[in-house]
């Protein structure tokens, strides 16, 4: 793959990440359930009057049943693991230039932006169709 | 020391220090800064100085010069922390008692203050700085009309005097990056309308250390003597190649003009 391509996509999941990020935002805010306050309680009322409830792992964990949602986490988990890693790869492969120390760099980023991705899906799944991780 | 007036070059204004990085290589010796008493003189330039200094303190502190006008772009060094050419910067105008002198920053030193410009030079040649066309043998001259030269008139003023690629701060770090002064001459031969090249550029412009490794500092543009805006450049090549990811930039190359021979009726 050229660089001008894998750039472009890095550009791209950016502005990508920008928008899902919002959306993400939105659905555990403003779209979240406010209703169900289980786990509203005695000390909380701070918290409770800062987030509306919303931010409660019980209310949170609502949003990701959903498989809509779910497939907007997915494709901002996949975005973002795309970012993350490439712009790891250019950042080392700046500080340390060589074709043999680059193609490790390349390699120990494509294997840790695997294992970011595979937890995170498994995570999206769970919450989607195990009830929680 | 006592202060001595040039004959012919007016009066002696005030005495100011130059401090001059000093370094052998093949002494084995650490870098050290000496410093220099110099008699200034209203348009006496930091080159004009090491000079003074050659010819009366220390003629063993190494620079490398050549037109002492600003055309040649020889004498790049750092002076008091940013990159100038030594002949463009007189002593007055920078306004302080003490002048910090160090060779280009990303480069070796061969002596005091001689960088070693084998990587500047290395970068240059690698993007084919030169008109590529498909004829063996051009039979007449290219058309070009004074609005596509406009297009790139800018970078035909560089000098390679390399101070932008010591100002660079990707350099300083990713010492395989082409640097500005190189992808400021690959678009400068990419948008000239004669030019039939990009193909044979592109493999080293889109490396892992070719145009988008630039992080849009500027540096390389504030400190051009010529005025030259590598930054400018390095996006205008960056926007073609992203382009060229969906449609394929074709250049046509310049239409031919008559044939020489049917002008000057020399072959």
């Amino acid at each position: 793959m050229k660089e001008s391509q894998i750039m472009l996509i890095q550009y791209l999941t950016g502005v990508l990440i920008l928008v899902l990020g919002a959306l993400h935002f939105l659905a555990i805010s403003a779209l979240a359930p406010t209703k169900d306050k289980v786990l509203y309680h005695y000390g909380t009322t701070g918290v409770h009057n800062l987030t509306n409830g919303t931010l409660y792992y019980y209310n949170v964990k609502k949003i990701y049943t959903s498989l809509a949602w779910g497939s907007v986490f997915e494709l901002l988990l996949t975005f973002l693991v795309f970012h993350i890693f490439n712009g790891f790869r250019i950042i080392l492969s700046e500080q340390f230039p060589g074709g043999r120390s680059e193609k490790i760099i390349t390699y120990a980023m494509l294997i840790a932006a695997l294992v970011v991705f595979v937890w995170g899906t498994r995570t999206i799944v769970l919450m989607l169709y195990g009830g929680g991780v | 020391m006592q202060e001595v007036a040039l004959k012919g070059f007016g009066e002696v204004v005030k005495t100011v220090t130059l401090r001059i990085r000093r370094y052998d290589p093949e002494s084995g010796e650490p870098p050290k800064y000496v410093e220099y008493k110099v008699p200034v003189q209203m348009g006496m330039t930091v080159l004009d100085g090491i000079l003074y200094v050659k010819e009366h303190l220390d003629h063993t502190v190494s620079a490398r010069y050549s037109c002492r006008m600003g055309i040649c772009g020889s004498c790049g060094m750092i002076i008091n922390g940013r990159e100038r050419l030594a002949c463009q910067t007189q002593i007055l105008e920078l306004g302080k008692d003490l002048v910090k002198i160090d060779p280009m920053g990303n480069y070796g030193t061969v002596k005091d203050l001689v960088p070693d410009l084998t990587k500047l030079f290395r970068n240059h040649e690698s993007v084919k700085p030169y008109v590529i066309r498909d004829e063996e043998e051009p039979k007449g001259e290219y058309l070009q009309t004074p609005e596509q030269r406009e297009s790139y008139a800018m970078f035909t003023d560089c000098i390679m005097c390399g101070l932008c690629l010591s100002a660079c701060p990707t350099n300083a770090t990713d010492e395989l990056y082409l640097g500005p002064q190189a992808l400021a001459q690959a678009f400068r031969y990419i948008s000239d309308n004669r030019d039939l090249g990009l193909n044979e550029r592109l493999n080293v412009l889109d490396s892992k250390h070719g145009v988008w490794r630039c992080h849009f500092s500027g540096a390389c543009s504030d400190v051009c003597p010529k005025g030259v805006d590598p930054a400018l450049g390095i996006q205008l090549l960056r926007q073609l190649l992203t382009s060229n990811v969906f449609v394929k930039f074709e250049q046509k190359g310049a239409p031919k003009g008559p044939d020489r021979k049917s002008v000057t009726g020399v072959s």
